[in-house]
Protein backbone atom coordinates (compact mmCIF):
# COMPACT_ATOMS: atom_id res chain seq x y z
CA UNK A 1 0.00 0.00 0.00
CA UNK A 2 3.01 2.44 0.75
CA UNK A 3 3.99 2.16 -3.15
CA UNK A 4 0.60 3.31 -4.09
CA UNK A 5 0.47 6.15 -1.47
CA UNK A 6 3.61 7.44 -3.24
CA UNK A 7 1.91 7.13 -6.74
CA UNK A 8 -0.66 9.04 -5.58
CA UNK A 9 1.05 12.13 -4.80
CA UNK A 10 3.59 11.76 -7.32
CA UNK A 11 0.94 11.50 -9.54
CA UNK A 12 -1.20 14.60 -8.52
CA UNK A 13 1.65 16.53 -8.88
CA UNK A 14 0.55 19.01 -12.11
CA UNK A 15 -2.42 19.74 -9.62
CA UNK A 16 -0.05 20.59 -7.13
CA UNK A 17 2.77 22.30 -9.00
CA UNK A 18 1.44 26.02 -8.56
CA UNK A 19 1.43 25.86 -5.14
CA UNK A 20 4.58 23.43 -5.02
CA UNK A 21 6.23 26.37 -7.02
CA UNK A 22 4.79 29.19 -4.73
CA UNK A 23 5.99 27.41 -1.67
CA UNK A 24 9.50 26.81 -2.97
CA UNK A 25 10.46 30.77 -4.62
CA UNK A 26 8.41 32.23 -1.20
CA UNK A 27 5.76 33.40 -3.48
CA UNK A 28 8.47 35.35 -6.17
CA UNK A 29 7.26 33.01 -9.42
CA UNK A 30 4.32 35.52 -9.45
CA UNK A 31 6.75 38.17 -10.29
CA UNK A 32 8.45 36.41 -12.20
CA UNK A 33 5.39 35.60 -14.50
CA UNK A 34 4.41 39.51 -14.21
CA UNK A 35 7.67 40.54 -15.81
CA UNK A 36 7.63 37.54 -18.50
CA UNK A 37 4.15 38.62 -19.56
CA UNK A 38 5.20 41.91 -19.87
CA UNK A 39 8.39 41.47 -22.05
CA UNK A 40 6.87 39.23 -24.37
CA UNK A 41 3.74 41.09 -25.18
CA UNK A 42 4.53 44.75 -26.43
CA UNK A 43 0.95 45.15 -28.29
CA UNK A 44 -2.17 43.20 -28.31
CA UNK A 45 -2.17 41.14 -30.78
CA UNK A 46 1.13 39.95 -31.08
CA UNK A 47 1.86 36.19 -31.90
CA UNK A 48 3.88 34.59 -28.91
CA UNK A 49 5.04 30.72 -28.58
CA UNK A 50 4.97 29.36 -25.17
CA UNK A 51 7.81 26.80 -24.77
CA UNK A 52 6.73 24.72 -21.90
CA UNK A 53 3.63 26.36 -20.68
CA UNK A 54 3.23 24.01 -17.82
CA UNK A 55 -0.20 24.52 -15.97
CA UNK A 56 -0.67 27.94 -18.00
CA UNK A 57 0.24 30.56 -14.99
CA UNK A 58 2.34 32.65 -17.45
CA UNK A 59 -0.42 31.70 -21.04
CA UNK A 60 -3.14 33.19 -18.58
CA UNK A 61 -0.53 36.30 -18.66
CA UNK A 62 0.10 36.60 -21.98
CA UNK A 63 -3.88 35.98 -23.32
CA UNK A 64 -4.55 39.12 -20.83
CA UNK A 65 -2.37 41.20 -22.78
CA UNK A 66 -3.68 40.41 -25.65
CA UNK A 67 -1.29 38.18 -27.64
CA UNK A 68 -2.03 35.32 -30.04
CA UNK A 69 -0.48 32.38 -27.72
CA UNK A 70 0.52 29.14 -29.69
CA UNK A 71 1.51 27.17 -25.91
CA UNK A 72 3.38 23.68 -26.35
CA UNK A 73 3.96 21.17 -23.31
CA UNK A 74 5.31 17.27 -23.75
CA UNK A 75 3.11 16.52 -20.49
CA UNK A 76 -0.67 16.14 -21.50
CA UNK A 77 -1.41 16.38 -17.73
CA UNK A 78 0.66 19.66 -17.65
CA UNK A 79 -1.65 20.49 -20.85
CA UNK A 80 -5.13 19.18 -18.67
CA UNK A 81 -4.45 21.52 -15.46
CA UNK A 82 -3.50 24.65 -18.05
CA UNK A 83 -6.96 23.93 -20.00
CA UNK A 84 -8.73 24.13 -16.56
CA UNK A 85 -7.53 27.42 -15.78
CA UNK A 86 -7.46 29.31 -18.41
CA UNK A 87 -11.81 27.94 -18.64
CA UNK A 88 -13.45 29.95 -21.39
CA UNK A 89 -10.70 31.34 -22.59
CA UNK A 90 -8.38 28.31 -23.27
CA UNK A 91 -9.93 27.79 -26.64
CA UNK A 92 -8.77 31.37 -28.02
CA UNK A 93 -5.13 29.60 -27.25
CA UNK A 94 -3.31 26.73 -29.67
CA UNK A 95 -2.83 24.13 -27.17
CA UNK A 96 0.35 21.65 -28.73
CA UNK A 97 1.50 18.33 -27.15
CA UNK A 98 5.03 18.35 -28.14
CA UNK A 99 8.56 18.41 -26.91
CA UNK A 100 10.80 21.71 -26.96
CA UNK A 101 13.21 20.02 -29.57
CA UNK A 102 10.18 19.92 -32.49
CA UNK A 103 10.21 23.76 -32.02
CA UNK A 104 11.69 23.54 -35.38
CA UNK A 105 8.46 22.38 -37.13
CA UNK A 106 7.42 25.79 -36.78
CA UNK A 107 7.89 28.28 -39.79
CA UNK A 108 10.50 30.37 -40.17
CA UNK A 109 10.55 34.20 -38.89
CA UNK A 110 6.70 32.97 -37.44
CA UNK A 111 6.75 34.82 -34.19
CA UNK A 112 7.04 38.12 -32.48
CA UNK A 113 8.21 36.52 -29.26
CA UNK A 114 9.01 33.58 -27.95
CA UNK A 115 9.21 32.53 -24.20
CA UNK A 116 10.49 30.06 -22.19
CA UNK A 117 9.81 29.94 -18.52
CA UNK A 118 11.10 27.85 -16.06
CA UNK A 119 11.75 24.92 -18.46
CA UNK A 120 15.40 25.53 -20.01
CA UNK A 121 16.58 24.19 -16.45
CA UNK A 122 15.08 21.07 -16.89
CA UNK A 123 17.08 20.59 -20.42
CA UNK A 124 20.39 19.26 -20.60
CA UNK A 125 23.19 21.21 -22.17
CA UNK A 126 22.60 19.81 -25.94
CA UNK A 127 18.85 19.88 -25.64
CA UNK A 128 19.03 23.68 -24.49
CA UNK A 129 21.42 24.96 -27.50
CA UNK A 130 18.88 22.89 -29.69
CA UNK A 131 15.79 24.29 -28.51
CA UNK A 132 17.53 28.24 -28.32
CA UNK A 133 18.61 27.61 -32.11
CA UNK A 134 14.99 26.50 -32.88
CA UNK A 135 13.52 29.59 -30.88
CA UNK A 136 15.81 32.02 -33.14
CA UNK A 137 14.89 30.58 -36.06
CA UNK A 138 10.96 30.82 -36.23
CA UNK A 139 11.27 34.13 -34.20
CA UNK A 140 10.66 36.93 -36.73
CA UNK A 141 12.98 39.90 -37.72
CA UNK A 142 12.70 42.42 -34.41
CA UNK A 143 11.03 39.87 -32.19
CA UNK A 144 12.14 39.03 -28.71
CA UNK A 145 13.16 35.90 -26.80
CA UNK A 146 12.12 35.55 -23.45
CA UNK A 147 13.65 33.60 -20.82
CA UNK A 148 13.35 33.14 -17.65
CA UNK A 149 14.69 29.92 -15.38
CA UNK A 150 16.27 28.82 -12.03
CA UNK A 151 19.91 30.28 -12.69
CA UNK A 152 23.16 30.05 -10.24
CA UNK A 153 23.25 32.77 -7.69
CA UNK A 154 25.84 35.71 -8.58
CA UNK A 155 29.10 35.37 -6.52
CA UNK A 156 29.47 35.55 -2.83
CA UNK A 157 27.35 34.45 0.42
CA UNK A 158 24.20 34.05 -1.97
CA UNK A 159 26.14 31.10 -3.82
CA UNK A 160 27.57 29.43 -0.84
CA UNK A 161 23.62 29.54 0.55
CA UNK A 162 22.53 28.13 -2.73
CA UNK A 163 24.88 25.23 -2.29
CA UNK A 164 24.07 24.83 0.53
CA UNK A 165 20.01 24.97 0.67
CA UNK A 166 20.80 22.45 -3.03
CA UNK A 167 20.19 19.16 -1.69
CA UNK A 168 17.09 20.08 0.96
CA UNK A 169 15.92 22.19 -1.98
CA UNK A 170 16.06 19.05 -4.68
CA UNK A 171 13.89 17.03 -1.87
CA UNK A 172 11.50 19.78 -1.53
CA UNK A 173 10.91 20.50 -5.67
CA UNK A 174 10.88 16.09 -6.13
CA UNK A 175 7.86 15.83 -3.72
CA UNK A 176 6.04 19.61 -4.05
CA UNK A 177 6.11 19.40 -8.01
CA UNK A 178 7.49 15.89 -8.86
CA UNK A 179 10.83 17.11 -10.41
CA UNK A 180 14.63 18.38 -9.67
CA UNK A 181 16.12 21.07 -11.94
CA UNK A 182 19.22 22.20 -12.23
CA UNK A 183 20.43 26.42 -11.73
CA UNK A 184 21.56 27.28 -15.36
CA UNK A 185 25.40 27.74 -14.58
CA UNK A 186 25.52 30.76 -17.00
CA UNK A 187 22.20 31.61 -18.78
CA UNK A 188 23.53 35.03 -20.48
CA UNK A 189 26.28 33.30 -21.98
CA UNK A 190 23.92 30.11 -23.52
CA UNK A 191 21.77 33.20 -24.99
CA UNK A 192 24.94 35.02 -26.36
CA UNK A 193 25.60 31.70 -28.30
CA UNK A 194 22.45 32.48 -30.44
CA UNK A 195 23.69 35.91 -31.77
CA UNK A 196 20.72 37.75 -30.31
CA UNK A 197 21.56 40.95 -28.49
CA UNK A 198 20.76 40.60 -24.98
CA UNK A 199 19.62 43.30 -22.76
CA UNK A 200 20.49 43.56 -18.35
CA UNK A 201 19.28 40.30 -16.92
CA UNK A 202 16.36 40.89 -14.09
CA UNK A 203 16.77 38.66 -10.80
CA UNK A 204 14.91 37.48 -7.83
CA UNK A 205 14.87 35.85 -4.82
CA UNK A 206 18.42 35.98 -3.97
CA UNK A 207 19.33 36.26 -7.55
CA UNK A 208 18.51 32.45 -8.29
CA UNK A 209 15.28 33.07 -10.04
CA UNK A 210 16.47 35.42 -13.56
CA UNK A 211 15.15 36.97 -16.39
CA UNK A 212 16.57 37.83 -19.72
CA UNK A 213 15.48 38.92 -23.11
CA UNK A 214 17.25 38.87 -26.17
CA UNK A 215 16.41 40.33 -29.71
CA UNK A 216 16.55 39.51 -33.39
CA UNK A 217 17.79 41.95 -35.41
CA UNK A 218 15.49 43.39 -37.31
CA UNK B 1 34.68 -2.52 -11.35
CA UNK B 2 36.74 -0.29 -9.29
CA UNK B 3 36.19 -0.30 -5.26
CA UNK B 4 34.32 2.83 -5.64
CA UNK B 5 32.20 1.78 -8.14
CA UNK B 6 31.49 -0.90 -6.37
CA UNK B 7 30.43 0.69 -3.23
CA UNK B 8 28.01 3.58 -5.86
CA UNK B 9 26.50 0.70 -6.80
CA UNK B 10 26.01 -0.81 -4.07
CA UNK B 11 24.99 2.41 -2.36
CA UNK B 12 22.69 2.76 -5.20
CA UNK B 13 20.78 -0.60 -4.83
CA UNK B 14 19.95 0.54 -1.49
CA UNK B 15 18.90 3.26 -2.53
CA UNK B 16 16.54 2.71 -5.52
CA UNK B 17 13.47 4.79 -4.06
CA UNK B 18 15.85 7.52 -4.79
CA UNK B 19 16.48 9.05 -7.83
CA UNK B 20 19.80 9.22 -8.90
CA UNK B 21 20.08 11.06 -12.66
CA UNK B 22 22.88 10.72 -14.93
CA UNK B 23 23.60 13.25 -17.66
CA UNK B 24 21.66 12.93 -20.64
CA UNK B 25 23.07 12.60 -24.27
CA UNK B 26 25.13 10.82 -26.89
CA UNK B 27 27.85 8.06 -25.51
CA UNK B 28 30.22 6.03 -27.20
CA UNK B 29 30.63 2.80 -26.01
CA UNK B 30 34.24 1.53 -27.79
CA UNK B 31 35.23 2.60 -31.01
CA UNK B 32 31.71 3.02 -32.83
CA UNK B 33 31.31 4.26 -36.55
CA UNK B 34 28.16 4.81 -39.07
CA UNK B 35 27.61 1.80 -38.86
CA UNK B 36 27.62 0.50 -35.46
CA UNK B 37 24.16 -0.40 -33.71
CA UNK B 38 22.27 2.51 -31.76
CA UNK B 39 20.80 1.76 -28.25
CA UNK B 40 18.92 3.72 -26.02
CA UNK B 41 18.35 3.68 -22.39
CA UNK B 42 16.83 6.31 -19.38
CA UNK B 43 19.46 8.61 -17.59
CA UNK B 44 19.27 6.62 -14.30
CA UNK B 45 22.85 6.40 -13.47
CA UNK B 46 22.65 2.60 -11.96
CA UNK B 47 21.03 1.34 -15.56
CA UNK B 48 23.31 2.88 -17.84
CA UNK B 49 26.83 1.35 -15.47
CA UNK B 50 25.56 -1.85 -15.93
CA UNK B 51 24.79 -1.09 -19.74
CA UNK B 52 28.02 -0.09 -19.96
CA UNK B 53 29.39 -2.87 -18.37
CA UNK B 54 27.38 -5.64 -20.03
CA UNK B 55 28.89 -4.00 -24.00
CA UNK B 56 32.40 -3.83 -22.58
CA UNK B 57 34.54 -4.92 -25.99
CA UNK B 58 31.43 -4.01 -28.31
CA UNK B 59 31.27 -0.65 -30.29
CA UNK B 60 27.78 0.86 -30.00
CA UNK B 61 26.37 4.41 -29.39
CA UNK B 62 24.68 4.60 -26.44
CA UNK B 63 21.62 7.41 -25.88
CA UNK B 64 21.20 8.49 -22.57
CA UNK B 65 17.61 9.77 -22.41
CA UNK B 66 15.99 11.84 -19.77
CA UNK B 67 13.37 9.82 -17.56
CA UNK B 68 13.58 12.12 -13.98
CA UNK B 69 16.74 9.38 -12.98
CA UNK B 70 14.81 6.38 -12.21
CA UNK B 71 14.48 2.85 -13.85
CA UNK B 72 13.23 2.25 -17.09
CA UNK B 73 9.97 0.44 -16.71
CA UNK B 74 9.08 2.85 -14.06
CA UNK B 75 9.55 5.89 -16.31
CA UNK B 76 8.13 4.30 -18.97
CA UNK B 77 4.89 3.88 -16.84
CA UNK B 78 4.74 6.45 -15.33
CA UNK B 79 5.24 8.98 -18.82
CA UNK B 80 8.56 9.92 -17.51
CA UNK B 81 10.31 7.74 -20.57
CA UNK B 82 7.98 8.22 -23.11
CA UNK B 83 7.62 9.12 -27.17
CA UNK B 84 8.76 12.55 -26.50
CA UNK B 85 11.47 11.83 -24.56
CA UNK B 86 13.12 9.57 -26.94
CA UNK B 87 12.15 12.38 -29.95
CA UNK B 88 14.07 14.62 -27.76
CA UNK B 89 17.49 12.68 -27.28
CA UNK B 90 17.10 11.68 -30.89
CA UNK B 91 16.95 15.07 -31.95
CA UNK B 92 19.60 16.72 -29.80
CA UNK B 93 22.19 14.60 -29.53
CA UNK B 94 23.76 14.79 -32.89
CA UNK B 95 22.95 11.02 -33.30
CA UNK B 96 21.74 11.63 -36.72
CA UNK B 97 25.02 12.60 -37.83
CA UNK B 98 27.19 9.90 -36.80
CA UNK B 99 25.11 7.13 -38.18
CA UNK B 100 24.34 6.24 -41.50
CA UNK B 101 20.77 4.28 -40.41
CA UNK B 102 18.24 5.35 -38.36
CA UNK B 103 17.55 2.34 -36.35
CA UNK B 104 17.27 2.79 -32.24
CA UNK B 105 17.28 -0.42 -30.17
CA UNK B 106 15.18 0.26 -26.76
CA UNK B 107 14.94 -1.83 -23.55
CA UNK B 108 11.73 -3.72 -24.22
CA UNK B 109 10.36 -2.68 -21.03
CA UNK B 110 10.31 0.90 -22.54
CA UNK B 111 7.17 -0.47 -24.32
CA UNK B 112 4.97 0.69 -22.30
CA UNK B 113 5.42 4.05 -22.99
CA UNK B 114 7.44 4.77 -25.86
CA UNK B 115 4.91 4.28 -28.85
CA UNK B 116 7.59 2.84 -31.98
CA UNK B 117 5.54 4.38 -34.56
CA UNK B 118 4.80 7.44 -33.21
CA UNK B 119 8.56 7.78 -33.02
CA UNK B 120 8.86 7.00 -36.51
CA UNK B 121 6.48 9.54 -37.29
CA UNK B 122 8.02 12.47 -35.64
CA UNK B 123 11.39 11.87 -36.63
CA UNK B 124 11.84 9.13 -38.69
CA UNK B 125 13.50 6.46 -36.93
CA UNK B 126 13.34 3.17 -36.09
CA UNK B 127 12.44 1.94 -33.22
CA UNK B 128 13.63 -2.21 -32.16
CA UNK B 129 12.52 -3.43 -28.71
CA UNK B 130 15.95 -5.36 -27.87
CA UNK B 131 16.27 -7.92 -24.72
CA UNK B 132 14.21 -6.88 -21.19
CA UNK B 133 18.24 -7.04 -19.58
CA UNK B 134 21.33 -5.51 -20.21
CA UNK B 135 22.98 -8.63 -19.81
CA UNK B 136 21.98 -10.04 -23.01
CA UNK B 137 22.76 -7.35 -25.23
CA UNK B 138 25.72 -8.98 -26.57
CA UNK B 139 23.70 -12.28 -27.81
CA UNK B 140 21.31 -10.18 -29.31
CA UNK B 141 23.66 -7.84 -31.07
CA UNK B 142 25.70 -10.51 -32.26
CA UNK B 143 22.53 -12.55 -33.32
CA UNK B 144 19.99 -9.97 -34.51
CA UNK B 145 17.71 -12.68 -32.68
CA UNK B 146 15.33 -11.82 -29.16
CA UNK B 147 15.10 -15.45 -27.99
CA UNK B 148 11.71 -16.43 -25.95
CA UNK B 149 13.80 -15.63 -22.71
CA UNK B 150 14.90 -12.56 -23.50
CA UNK B 151 11.50 -11.70 -23.94
CA UNK B 152 10.85 -12.78 -20.45
CA UNK B 153 11.10 -10.69 -17.48
CA UNK B 154 13.08 -12.40 -14.68
CA UNK B 155 12.79 -12.21 -10.92
CA UNK B 156 15.96 -13.97 -10.06
CA UNK B 157 17.39 -14.57 -6.40
CA UNK B 158 19.50 -11.64 -6.94
CA UNK B 159 16.52 -9.18 -8.18
CA UNK B 160 14.56 -10.52 -5.35
CA UNK B 161 18.10 -9.72 -3.02
CA UNK B 162 17.99 -5.93 -4.72
CA UNK B 163 14.30 -5.62 -3.77
CA UNK B 164 14.55 -6.95 -0.55
CA UNK B 165 17.87 -3.99 -0.12
CA UNK B 166 15.57 -1.36 -2.00
CA UNK B 167 12.90 -1.67 0.94
CA UNK B 168 14.95 -3.27 3.81
CA UNK B 169 18.12 -0.59 4.05
CA UNK B 170 16.10 2.65 4.54
CA UNK B 171 13.51 1.11 6.39
CA UNK B 172 16.56 -0.76 8.82
CA UNK B 173 17.97 2.63 9.00
CA UNK B 174 14.92 4.52 10.41
CA UNK B 175 14.16 1.82 12.70
CA UNK B 176 17.57 1.54 13.87
CA UNK B 177 18.11 5.45 14.17
CA UNK B 178 14.97 4.88 16.22
CA UNK B 179 15.89 2.47 18.45
CA UNK B 180 19.29 4.51 18.94
CA UNK B 181 17.49 6.96 20.01
CA UNK B 182 15.15 5.32 22.62
CA UNK B 183 16.56 2.21 23.59
CA UNK B 184 20.23 1.92 22.18
CA UNK B 185 20.54 -2.04 23.12
CA UNK B 186 17.84 -2.66 20.82
CA UNK B 187 19.15 -0.87 17.75
CA UNK B 188 21.40 -3.64 16.32
CA UNK B 189 18.71 -6.51 16.64
CA UNK B 190 16.39 -3.75 14.99
CA UNK B 191 18.29 -3.45 12.05
CA UNK B 192 18.86 -7.21 11.89
CA UNK B 193 15.34 -8.30 12.11
CA UNK B 194 14.08 -5.86 9.84
CA UNK B 195 17.31 -6.77 7.05
CA UNK B 196 15.98 -10.54 7.62
CA UNK B 197 12.53 -9.79 7.28
CA UNK B 198 12.80 -8.03 4.19
CA UNK B 199 14.84 -10.82 2.59
CA UNK B 200 12.29 -13.67 3.65
CA UNK B 201 9.57 -11.49 2.70
CA UNK B 202 10.95 -10.94 -1.02
CA UNK B 203 12.21 -14.18 -1.45
CA UNK B 204 9.07 -16.45 -0.21
CA UNK B 205 6.30 -14.76 -1.03
CA UNK B 206 5.25 -15.18 -4.24
CA UNK B 207 6.72 -19.03 -3.61
CA UNK B 208 4.08 -19.84 -0.66
CA UNK B 209 0.50 -20.44 -1.90
CA UNK B 210 -1.91 -18.28 0.93
CA UNK B 211 -2.90 -21.61 2.33
CA UNK B 212 0.58 -22.45 3.37
CA UNK B 213 1.71 -18.93 4.34
CA UNK B 214 0.44 -19.07 8.18
CA UNK B 215 2.83 -22.73 8.50
CA UNK B 216 5.67 -20.36 7.10
CA UNK B 217 5.13 -18.14 9.55
CA UNK B 218 3.82 -20.88 12.46
CA UNK B 219 7.27 -22.66 11.84
CA UNK B 220 9.59 -19.57 11.81
CA UNK B 221 7.54 -18.55 15.27
CA UNK B 222 8.61 -21.52 17.35
CA UNK B 223 12.30 -21.60 15.23
CA UNK B 224 12.45 -18.02 16.53
CA UNK B 225 11.26 -18.58 19.94
CA UNK B 226 13.18 -21.94 20.59
CA UNK B 227 16.62 -20.00 19.04
CA UNK B 228 16.05 -17.19 21.22
CA UNK B 229 15.38 -19.35 24.60
CA UNK B 230 18.19 -21.54 24.15
CA UNK B 231 20.25 -18.76 23.58
CA UNK B 232 19.24 -17.52 27.07
CA UNK B 233 17.35 -14.51 26.20
CA UNK B 234 14.88 -13.10 28.52
CA UNK B 235 11.11 -12.06 28.23
CA UNK B 236 11.85 -9.28 26.06
CA UNK B 237 13.44 -11.01 23.59
CA UNK B 238 11.31 -13.58 23.18
CA UNK B 239 8.56 -11.10 22.68
CA UNK B 240 10.27 -9.82 20.01
CA UNK B 241 11.32 -12.92 19.11
CA UNK B 242 7.42 -13.64 18.03
CA UNK B 243 6.88 -10.45 16.56
CA UNK B 244 9.18 -10.86 13.94
CA UNK B 245 7.26 -13.81 12.05
CA UNK B 246 4.32 -11.99 12.90
CA UNK B 247 5.44 -9.17 10.86
CA UNK B 248 6.58 -11.43 8.05
CA UNK B 249 3.29 -12.53 8.18
CA UNK B 250 1.95 -9.25 7.72
CA UNK B 251 4.15 -7.85 4.89
CA UNK B 252 3.64 -11.83 3.13
CA UNK B 253 -0.12 -10.37 2.97
CA UNK B 254 0.81 -7.53 1.52
CA UNK B 255 0.40 -6.13 -2.19
CA UNK B 256 3.92 -4.96 -3.49
CA UNK B 257 2.58 -3.06 -6.94
CA UNK B 258 5.14 -2.50 -8.95
CA UNK B 259 8.10 -3.51 -6.65
CA UNK B 260 8.01 -6.96 -8.38
CA UNK B 261 7.57 -8.02 -12.15
CA UNK B 262 4.52 -10.55 -10.21
CA UNK B 263 1.85 -8.61 -9.90
CA UNK B 264 0.42 -5.46 -11.59
CA UNK B 265 -0.04 -1.95 -10.20
CA UNK B 266 -2.39 -2.17 -7.60
CA UNK B 267 -5.12 0.26 -9.27
CA UNK B 268 -6.23 -1.91 -11.77
CA UNK B 269 -6.82 -4.40 -9.29
CA UNK B 270 -9.02 -2.07 -7.58
CA UNK B 271 -10.43 -0.90 -10.38
CA UNK B 272 -10.38 -5.12 -12.07
CA UNK B 273 -9.15 -3.77 -15.65
CA UNK B 274 -8.12 -6.22 -17.82
CA UNK B 275 -6.57 -6.72 -21.35
CA UNK B 276 -8.56 -7.87 -23.91
CA UNK B 277 -7.98 -8.15 -27.88
CA UNK B 278 -10.52 -7.64 -30.96
CA UNK B 279 -10.09 -10.37 -32.86
CA UNK B 280 -11.73 -8.64 -35.54
CA UNK B 281 -9.02 -5.92 -35.51
CA UNK B 282 -5.90 -8.24 -35.45
CA UNK B 283 -3.65 -8.90 -38.41
CA UNK B 284 -0.82 -10.59 -37.26
CA UNK B 285 1.81 -8.48 -36.70
CA UNK B 286 2.67 -9.88 -33.94
CA UNK B 287 4.32 -6.70 -31.90
CA UNK B 288 2.32 -7.77 -28.45
CA UNK B 289 3.93 -11.10 -28.28
CA UNK B 290 7.01 -9.49 -29.39
CA UNK B 291 6.96 -7.03 -26.43
CA UNK B 292 4.95 -9.08 -23.50
CA UNK B 293 7.25 -9.60 -20.57
CA UNK B 294 5.04 -11.94 -19.41
CA UNK B 295 4.99 -14.43 -22.36
CA UNK B 296 1.36 -13.85 -22.46
CA UNK B 297 0.28 -14.34 -26.10
CA UNK B 298 0.83 -17.43 -28.25
CA UNK B 299 1.14 -16.68 -31.95
CA UNK B 300 -1.56 -18.50 -34.59
CA UNK B 301 0.38 -19.20 -37.44
CA UNK B 302 -2.67 -20.67 -39.78
CA UNK B 303 -4.70 -17.66 -39.45
CA UNK B 304 -2.05 -14.28 -38.71
CA UNK B 305 -3.57 -13.66 -35.61
CA UNK B 306 -2.06 -13.42 -31.57
CA UNK B 307 -4.27 -15.76 -28.89
CA UNK B 308 -4.40 -14.56 -25.34
CA UNK B 309 -3.44 -17.73 -23.98
CA UNK B 310 -1.63 -16.62 -20.78
CA UNK B 311 -4.22 -14.01 -19.34
CA UNK B 312 -3.76 -15.39 -16.13
CA UNK B 313 0.18 -13.91 -15.86
CA UNK B 314 -0.60 -10.57 -17.26
CA UNK B 315 0.84 -7.45 -15.22
CA UNK B 316 -1.38 -5.02 -16.60
CA UNK B 317 1.76 -3.24 -17.81
CA UNK B 318 -0.20 -2.17 -21.41
CA UNK B 319 2.77 -2.34 -23.38
CA UNK B 320 0.67 -4.32 -25.88
CA UNK B 321 -2.00 -1.79 -25.50
CA UNK B 322 0.63 0.68 -26.61
CA UNK B 323 2.63 -1.34 -29.57
CA UNK B 324 -0.25 -2.41 -31.68
CA UNK B 325 -0.40 -1.08 -34.60
CA UNK B 326 -3.97 -1.98 -35.27
CA UNK B 327 -5.70 -0.68 -31.78
CA UNK B 328 -6.83 -4.52 -31.43
CA UNK B 329 -5.68 -4.35 -27.74
CA UNK B 330 -7.54 -2.15 -24.68
CA UNK B 331 -7.92 -2.24 -21.35
CA UNK B 332 -11.33 -3.05 -20.07
CA UNK B 333 -13.23 -2.45 -17.02
CA UNK B 334 -15.97 -5.39 -15.00
CA UNK B 335 -18.72 -3.62 -17.13
CA UNK B 336 -16.98 -4.42 -20.08
CA UNK B 337 -16.19 -0.60 -20.77
CA UNK B 338 -13.13 -0.44 -23.27
CA UNK B 339 -10.59 2.11 -22.43
CA UNK B 340 -9.12 2.97 -25.33
CA UNK B 341 -5.47 2.42 -26.71
CA UNK B 342 -5.38 6.57 -27.54
CA UNK B 343 -6.11 6.74 -23.33
CA UNK B 344 -3.10 4.22 -22.59
CA UNK B 345 -0.57 5.89 -25.16
CA UNK B 346 -1.34 9.65 -24.01
CA UNK B 347 -1.46 9.01 -20.28
CA UNK B 348 0.44 5.70 -19.36
CA UNK B 349 -0.63 3.96 -16.29
CA UNK B 350 -1.13 7.55 -14.80
CA UNK B 351 -4.64 7.19 -13.34
CA UNK B 352 -4.73 7.05 -10.29
CA UNK B 353 -5.42 10.44 -9.04
CA UNK B 354 -8.74 12.74 -10.07
CA UNK B 355 -8.25 12.19 -13.84
CA UNK B 356 -11.00 10.12 -14.73
CA UNK B 357 -10.23 7.48 -18.11
CA UNK B 358 -12.45 9.73 -20.40
CA UNK B 359 -10.11 12.24 -20.23
CA UNK B 360 -8.76 11.35 -23.85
Amino acid sequence: MSSLALMRWLEGSPERYDAGMRALTFGRVACLHAAVARAAVVSAGDSVLEIGCGTGAVTALLLDRGARVTAIDQSPEMLEQARLRLGASASEVEWIEQTAAETDRFATDRFAAVVLSLCLSDMSLEERAFVLAAAVRCLAPGGRLVVADEVRAPAGWRRRLQRVVRIPQAAAGWLLVGSVSRPIPDLQRELSATGLSLAAPRRWLMGTLGLVVAHKGA
Amino acid sequence: MTVGARCLELLQTAFRFVPWPTEPGLRRLGEPNETSPVLLTGNYDLTVRRLVRALEGHDAWLLVAPCGGINVWCAAAGGHLSTHQVVTVLKTSGVAERVAHRRVILPQLAATGVTALEVFRRCRWNVAFGPVSASDLPEYLATGEKTDAMRRVRFSLSDRLEMAAMWGVPAALIGGALALWLRPAWALPVIGLITAMSIAVFTSYDRLGSARRPVFVLVSSVLALLGTFLAGGEAAALVAAALLPAAIGLLLTFDYAGSTPLEGSGHFEQRKWSIALDLERCEGVYRCWEVCPEACFEKREEDRKVELAHDDRCVRCGACVVQCPKDALFFEDEQGARIEPAVIRKFKLNMLGRRTVDAG
